[in-house]
This record gives structure tokens, C-alpha cells and sequence, in this order.
């Protein structure tokens, strides 16, 4: 059921029912309880109907025996006849009413007039004959006996109660007592005596055996209640009673019949117990004698035809249901059948095979405007997918355009490999990761035919699209200019020009590039509005590398670019990034900032640039887990490395061992070297000059003293750098010798005069703030130590 | 950088620009060679007022040019020397105090002085 009732058959077939049920039964009701009334107000009318038929057959019998009777006490008064003509009365009643059992004429003995004794000749019937009987007997005192002391009391004729004659007639029998009277002269009447008729209640049992009782039902013809009431069946009673209920209580039934006439009721269905099955009572007082007419009426037999009716009305309801329910799917079919031809048809339908046909919509309902609305959907829904494929084709050509243009974009940023193209001194590592496919961040590096390598990292001001493009120009003239060897700010300003030059869609890109000297650690740097480097010093100190510089590239046609100067010691890393990097945000939406950036620089340690871009990388990627970048970010490493130079870091303290090569020019860059790394801890150019000049002079001493072992020797100069000291340690495999014994030359003569020996230790001696020697393992050892700042204590 | 080497007649003049160490000591002592080789040379002025850097080697030079011109009573002056210079100059004593002068001028001034002086010897 609850799966038909989802279709519409099955909601039509509970709507409808539903509906129809109860008006259907409401009627059925209705009409059964019409029928019923009708019968019980038929079955009421037929009591009625044998109350007066029984009452009229009562009458018939009794009103002339009544009527006798009294001319009897009429005459008795009026002629007054002497007792001995009373029998010759009594022979009249009996022979005019053989109805009458028997009858006497009682005299009365008390009293004026009376009877001298008492005398009550009685005449009754027996064996056919008149019989006679004396009831003034002694034993029977009649006088005292109700029919006689009821009538002379109240001064009227009284009927008895029915009483069975038991000794006399052996019969049920009722007496009709009437008092009569003698008139005295004095005009008075006085009681005289009672004249009585028995009447034999057999023909009343006749006459209640013959009456016609109806078709159902059974009942009696019964006396006033009495102690023994004379009860009557009425026609075919007894065999009725046979057949309904054998064990009914009559007595019960009789006695609430006598209730109900006590309530003037004449019609109600008999208590619960009184009868097996239930039963209607009627009752009707036939006022002659005060008789009963009780009837029973057996309810089922009563409403039997109204069931009768009911169960055609109810074979009738069922066909009528049956044909309804029939109608109902027939129309349910009629209206659903299209409905399924839709939804089928629909059903077959797919993404590849929109084509699906409808059933033609020749109807003009419902149906046939769902149909036509389904049409317009179908073509549509055509339509659009036809449109959709196709701007999925473009969509997808587009995908494919822009994988090509990323892979065009990353072919010209320098490949992993050009690093190992670089010379081995300088190390440079870098990454870029585009937010979209393609991006607006750049970098480069690149070796210039002077041994410089030019590095640069560009930031344009969009993303996707227009910024690779901008970035493919700006990469293009980078390459192009910074080959001819342009210093930096030059090559920006060149840069600049070309690209402010119809700048239309007014693109701007902040670029940072600079050239670093791999001989003497110089780097040239310029800035376009580029955020400044890191530098992270072989220490582990951290700090921006330079100030801000021009205006980004693309603003301004007259882009005036600073080249600013400086050093970079081996060893330290210069640091350069793009916005993507301080900018990456967290999911709280803290930025990642360059504090972070710096710190995580600090922490860094030492290794390969590689290393340092990818911890970079990573970190930033952690900070900003979860989130989409919505920035390129870049990152480029440029380290300082060269192969003579030995970097370490140690406490406090950084160290760079200097293995310079045996000749004029392994002093030279030994020089070079050490004003890179004072210069760029920025201790005072005098000192720098004369740390390079102390070395200079140490070296060339040792090598000229070795010159023996030639080119075999093994020097190197360590210069270490704390706080307040520089301090340079030469150490060399040479002949032990400690230049510092040495004699002083006489300063006081001219030069001109003496051997020029000497010169470069005193020059040490003089410059140096203290000077040790020591012979260490088979090798000389000079230590130098000189303040940072001259002059400062 | 290195060393520039400019040179001058009348007086004799070698003006040094960048640095005079070892390395490039020996190109000093090429112009020497050929400066000093000529006849009748007492005098020869170094302008130092471009040099930057000045180790023993160079000092050497200077020396080696005083030995050729000055026991001839020839005179070798320098000029104008940067305070870096100056303290190694001082350090070795590698010019006597009077051969060292503030400018071309100053050196004229001696110089004429001492004409005067060999002119009018009391």
C-alpha cells in the first residue's frame, strides 16, 4: 500500500474511497435505521391492531353476559320476587349465555327486609346438564367470599379476578358480581343481595388461541396482576416460543411488561436476561376487564427485513465500489499513461544522447503542456550543452596554450643547470613559484665575458597573463642589455626606457639587480623599487644590503638609477625575494614579514645557497599551509665562494684562510680578498690599507725567503675577525725563520746609504699592534693582531 | 686597480696613479730604467697625489732612483704623498724630510732656493 500510494492511481483510489466510504455507510446507516423505525412502528401497529381485534372479541362475549346480568339485579329490585323464583332467574342467565358457567343468586340476610336465612341457590354446568348446588352451606359462608363482599361493599357490579374453579368446574374462571337492592317504602334501598355470573374463561382461551397473531411474534392475552393470573397465548404462541427461546422467562417478561404500562410505555426492547436473543416488548391495556395484550417480538426476525435491505443495499454498494475503484484506474491510466510516456521517454535521455523523442502533444491538458515544456527544456538543455562543449574545447585549447606559455616562461629563467655554468666561485640558487600557471616574477643571473656575474629578480605589478608577457620583454631586454656590460643602473635606465615606450596598460615591474666581481667580492647593485637584499654574513649576523634605489620600471620615462657599491666577504650570501615571500599570509592572516624572513636567515646554517632557498621555500609554504598563494614568489641566493678562500664561522669570531697562489698575483688576490672582507665588515679604509700593505709585505717576504722550494710552498693567511680584533695568521712550510729577530736597518742613515732589507717587516712592525712568532709543526707562524679601528684603545 | 705611470719633462716628473706593491713595482722600474739611463738626469719628481697604495716594493724604486741621481747631487722629490703613503714613507724613512713636499710649488720654491744657494754661496 504504501508503495501505491506513492502513484498517483493509488492516491486517486485512497482519496476518492476515502470519501465515498463514509457517505456510503452514513447512508446505509441512515437507511437501516429508517427501515428499522418503520418496522418497529409496523409491529406497533399491528399490537395495536390486536389489541382492538382481541378487545373487540372480549366485548362481544362479555357485554351481554354483563348486560344480563344486571337486567337480572334490575328485575330482582323492581319485581322483587319472592327467593323462590330465583332459580327459575338463574335457569335464564344459563340458557340465554352457555358462555356462563354458572350462576347464582346470593341473598342478603342482615339487615331490614333481609332474608330470614341465608340462601344461595347455584346453577352450573356439568355433563351437559344444569346442575344445582347450595352455597349457603355452613362450611362456606358466602357472604363472607369476595365476590359477594366486594359488589355489596362499594354498591357495585364488580368483575372478579381470574381464578381457577378448582373442586367446582376444574376451569379458569371470572365473576361478574352485581349487587342489588329492595326498596322499602320509606323510599330506601337496602342491600338485598348479589346476583353473579361465573363465566367460564375457556372461550377466552379459544379466542386468544384463534386470533391471528401476524407473521412474527408471540404473546399472551393475561389478567390484571394478581396471585394467579390468568395468561392466554395467542395464536400460534407456543410453537413460536419453541422455536425462539425455550427457556424464556414469561413470568419476568409479564412483570416488566406490567412496568412498562406503570410508565405508559407500550414499546421497548426488553432488558438483557429476559430472553436469549433480544426481543421487542409491546404491551397494550384492552381496557375491557383491564386486560393485558403482551407481545415479544424477536428483534432479528422484526429487522429482518431491514437486513434484508441492508445486504442488497450493501451488494449494491459493492458493485457500485467495484465499479468505481474500476473508473478510478481507468481514469488513473488515462491521465498517468502519458505521464510515464514522459517521464520514459526522459528517462532515456543522457548527456551524450540529448535526442530523446516526446510523445507527440496532440492533447491540450496538462499533460500536453508538461510535454511542450519538456520540448522547450530538451532544446534548450541541447543548446547549452552544445554551447558548453564547445567552451570546454576553448577552455581546455586555453589550458594547453597556457602549459606551453609556462613552460615557455620557465625556459627563460635560468635553468638548474646554468648555475654549474657559472664559475665555480660564484654559487647561486633560485626558485620561483607562480601562483597561476604562469607569473609575473623573474629572475636571472648570468656570467658576463668580464668574469662579472650579472643577477637580477624582478617583481611585475600582476599576475597571470599580462604579467608573463611584461615579464618575457623585461627577461628579454635584461639578457640583451646586461650582456653588453652595462654597470646596473645603466642597464635599469636602458631597461626603463624600453619599456615605459608605449606601456599602455601602464604594467610596472620593481626589478633589483646587481653585478658581482668574483675577483674582489664588489658588488654593483641598483634598485628600481625593488624591495632591498638580505645579506646573511658568514657570521650569521642579517641585514638589509642597501638602501632604496629609483622608481619601479615602466612609471617614469626619466627612471634615474643609483649604483650603489659595495663588498661582500666570502662565504656570505646575498639574499633577494620578491613580495610573494613577506607576503605570504597565514591563515590567522599574519604576514609572513621580513622579520621572519630574517630570522630564518639567521638560523640558517651554513651550506649550499640550494639548501638556503629551499628552507626558505618550505618555511614560507608551512606559514601560509592551507592557503592558496596569491602571489609568485621568488627567491634567489647568491654566494660568494671562491676556491682559495676557506670560510667557517667559530664562536664569535669568523675565519677566512687564504690559500694564495706563489706569485705576485696570489698576493694581489690574497689582497683582494681581505679588503673584501674588511671593507665589507666596514672597518676603515686606512686599516684596510694596512692590513692589505702588512700582508703584502709578509708574503712576498716568505715567498722570496722560500723562493727555494719554488712553487711547492705551502702558505696561506688566515684572517679572523672579532669585535675589536683583526687578526692575520701566515703560515708557511719554508725554511724556519723569524723575520721579526731580524735587526732593524738603521733608520738614522739615509736609505741611500744602506741596504734595503728589512723594509717590509719594519713596515709590519710599525703597522701591527702586536706580532708573534712560532714555529709550529715544521711551519712558521706569524701572528698579527691590529685593533679594528686605529687609535682606539 | 692598478698603477698608472705618467711622465713628464722639466722638471722630469713620474706621476703615480693607484697602487705601487709588488705587482706593479716592476713596471716602475721599467720607466725607471729608461728615465734613469738618460744622461745629465739630477733631478726626477714622483707626483703621488693619485697613489693609493704603497708597499716596500715601491719603496724600493724610490730608492733605487735617489741612489742613480742623488750621489751625483741630483735630487729626487716627491710630492704631494696621501696620508696612507705618508705613514709608510715616514715608517721606513725611505726620503729624508726635505725631499718630500706639499705640491709642485713648494717643490719650485726649493728648488729655486737651491739654484740661489749654488749661485751665491755666501
Amino acid at each position: 500500500m504504501a508503495r501505491g500510494f506513492r502513484t498517483v492511481r493509488g492516491r486517486m483510489l485512497f482519496w476518492i474511497l476515502a470519501a465515498a466510504l463514509p457517505i456510503y455507510a452514513g447512508a446505509l446507516y441512515m437507511s437501516y435505521q429508517e427501515t428499522a423505525a418503520r418496522l418497529e412502528t409496523g409491529a406497533q401497529r399491528d399490537a395495536d391492531e390486536l389489541a382492538a381485534r382481541l378487545a373487540a372479541g372480549l366485548d362481544a362475549v362479555i357485554r351481554p353476559i354483563q348486560g344480563g346480568v344486571l337486567t337480572v339485579a334490575y328485575q330482582l329490585e323492581e319485581v322483587s320476587p319472592p327467593p323462590a323464583q330465583y332459580l327459575q332467574r338463574i335457569r335464564g342467565i344459563l340458557e340465554a349465555w352457555p358462555d356462563v358457567y354458572g350462576s347464582t343468586i346470593a341473598a342478603e340476610v342482615a339487615g331490614e327486609g333481609a332474608s330470614s336465612k341465608p340462601f344461595a341457590p347455584y346453577l352450573y354446568r356439568h355433563n351437559g346438564e344444569i346442575a344445582y348446588s347450595d352455597l349457603a352451606t355452613e362450611s362456606y359462608a358466602y357472604r363472607e367470599q369476595p365476590w359477594y363482599r366486594h359488589p355489596a361493599d362499594t354498591g357495585r357490579p364488580v368483575w372478579s379476578a381470574p381464578y381457577f374453579d378448582a373442586g367446582g368446574g376444574e376451569t379458569w374462571m371470572v365473576t361478574y358480581s352485581v349487587p342489588f337492592y329492595r326498596k322499602l317504602p320509606d323510599a330506601r334501598r337496602i342491600m338485598a343481595g348479589v346476583v353473579t355470573a361465573d363465566l367460564d374463561l375457556k372461550w377466552v382461551q379459544g379466542a386468544s388461541a384463534t386470533a391471528t397473531l401476524g407473521p412474527i411474534g408471540m404473546g399472551w392475552l393475561s389478567s390484571p396482576p394478581a396471585t394467579e393470573p390468568f395468561v392466554a397465548p395467542i395464536g400460534a404462541t407456543a410453537s413460536r416460543i419453541e422455536q425462539f427461546d425455550r427457556s424464556m422467562n414469561e413470568k419476568a417478561i409479564r412483570a416488566f411488561g406490567e412496568e412498562m404500562l406503570g410508565r405508559n410505555e407500550t414499546f421497548r426492547l426488553l432488558p438483557r436476561g429476559l430472553t436469549a436473543k433480544p426481543a421487542y416488548l409491546a404491551v397494550r391495556n384492552l381496557q375491557t376487564l383491564g386486560w393485558r395484550l403482551m407481545l415479544v417480538i424477536p428483534r432479528s426476525e422484526l429487522l429482518a427485513e431491514a437486513r434484508v435491505l441492508l445486504e442488497r443495499q450493501l451488494l449494491l454498494g459493492a458493485i457500485g465500489l467495484g465499479i468505481l475503484i474500476a473508473a478510478i484506474f481507468l481514469v488513473a491510466a488515462r491521465v498517468t499513461r502519458p505521464i510515464r510516456a514522459l517521464a520514459e521517454a526522459v528517462g532515456r535521455a543522457s548527456e551524450e544522447d540529448l535526442d530523446f523523442r516526446l510523445p507527440e502533444a496532440s492533447r491540450r491538458d496538462e499533460v500536453g503542456v508538461l510535454t511542450e515544456a519538456l520540448r522547450r527544456m530538451r532544446d534548450s538543455l541541447q543548446t547549452h550543452i552544445q554551447l558548453r562543449a564547445e567552451s570546454l574545447a576553448e577552455q581546455a585549447r586555453l589550458t594547453h596554450e597556457l602549459q606551453i606559455a609556462a613552460s615557455i616562461q620557465q625556459s627563460m629563467l635560468p635553468q638548474r643547470s646554468s648555475a654549474a655554468h657559472l664559475p665555480p666561485a660564484a654559487r647561486v640558487a633560485a626558485a620561483l613559484l607562480p601562483a597561476k600557471q604562469v607569473g609575473g616574477d623573474l629572475y636571472d643571473y648570468f656570467a658576463r665575458r668580464d668574469g662579472t656575474i650579472l643577477f637580477a629578480i624582478g617583481d611585475v605589478s600582476d599576475k597571470g597573463i599580462p604579467a608573463a608577457l611584461f615579464m618575457a620583454r623585461l627577461s628579454a631586454l635584461l639578457r640583451v642589455l646586461g650582456a653588453e656590460g652595462e654597470l646596473p643602473d645603466r642597464l635599469l635606465a636602458g631597461i626603463n626606457a624600453r619599456l615605459v615606450d608605449g606601456n599602455e596598460a601602464c604594467m610596472f615591474v620593481t626589478v633589483g639587480c646587481g653585478l658581482l666581481d668574483l675577483d674582489t667580492g664588489r658588488i654593483q647593485y641598483a634598485s628600481a623599487g625593488h624591495e632591498p637584499p638580505l645579506l646573511r654574513e658568514l657570521e650569521g649576523t642579517v641585514r638589509p644590503w642597501v638602501g632604496e634605489g629609483g622608481p619601479a620600471i615602466g612609471i617614469e620615462a626619466s627612471g634615474d638609477y643609483r649604483l650603489r657599491e659595495g663588498f661582500i666577504a666570502p662565504g656570505d650570501t646575498l639574499v633577494l625575494f620578491t613580495d610573494g615571500v613577506t607576503e605570504a599570509e597565514a591563515e590567522d592572516g599574519s604576514l609572513f614579514g621580513i622579520d621572519r624572513l630574517s630570522a630564518l636567515l639567521q638560523e640558517a646554517p651554513e651550506g649550499e645557497p640550494a639548501m638556503l632557498v629551499q628552507r626558505i621555500v618550505d618555511t614560507v609554504a608551512a606559514h601560509a599551509s592551507g592557503f592558496h598563494a596569491t602571489d609568485d614568489l621568488t627567491v634567489m641566493a647568491v654566494c660568494l665562494s671562491p676556491s682559495g678562500v676557506i670560510a667557517r664561522r667559530e664562536a664569535n669570531a669568523a675565519h677566512w684562510l687564504i690559500r694564495p697562489e706563489i706569485s705576485a698575483a696570489g698576493v694581489r688576490q690574497t689582497q683582494h680578498w681581505l679588503h673584501a672582507i674588511l671593507a665589507s665588515r666596514e672597518v676603515a679604509l686606512d686599516r684596510t690599507g694596512e692590513v692589505e700593505l702588512i700582508a703584502e709585505e709578509l708574503l712576498t717576504n716568505t715567498i722570496r725567503a722560500g723562493g727555494s722550494q719554488g712553487r711547492d710552498l705551502d702558505l696561506s693567511v688566515e684572517c679572523a675577525l672579532t669585535p675589536a680584533e683583526i687578526v692575520l695568521t701566515v703560515r708557511d712550510d719554508g725554511p724556519r725563520f723569524n723575520p721579526l729577530e731580524q735587526r732593524d736597518p738603521d733608520l738614522e742613515a739615509d736609505i741611500a746609504d744602506r741596504s734595503v732589507g728589512g723594509l717590509g717587516v719594519l713596515i709590519v712592525k710599525q703597522l701591527a699592534d702586536a706580532c708573534r712568532y712560532s714555529h709550529v709543526d715544521g711551519r712558521n707562524v706569524l701572528e698579527i693582531r691590529l685593533r679594528r679601528a686605529p687609535g682606539a684603545t | 686597480m692598478s698603477l698608472k705611470i705618467a711622465e713628464r719633462s722639466n722638471p722630469p716628473t713620474i706621476t703615480l696613479t693607484g697602487r705601487l706593491d709588488t705587482a706593479t713595482a716592476p713596471q716602475l722600474d721599467e720607466v725607471l730604467n729608461r728615465v734613469l739611463a738618460r744622461a745629465g738626469i739630477t733631478r726626477l719628481v714622483f707626483d703621488l697625489s693619485g697613489l693609493d697604495y704603497l708597499s716596500s716594493a715601491g719603496i724600493r724604486c724610490f730608492v733605487r732612483a735617489r741612489k742613480a741621481i742623488e750621489p751625483g747631487g741630483g735630487k729626487v722629490a716627491l710630492i704631494n704623498p696621501q696620508p696612507a703613503v705618508q705613514k709608510v714613507l715616514d715608517i721606513v724613512k725611505a726620503v729624508p724630510r726635505g725631499g718630500i713636499f706639499k705640491s709642485i710649488a713648494e717643490l719650485d720654491e726649493y728648488l729655486d732656493a737651491m739654484q740661489k744657494q749654488v749661485r751665491d754661496p755666501d
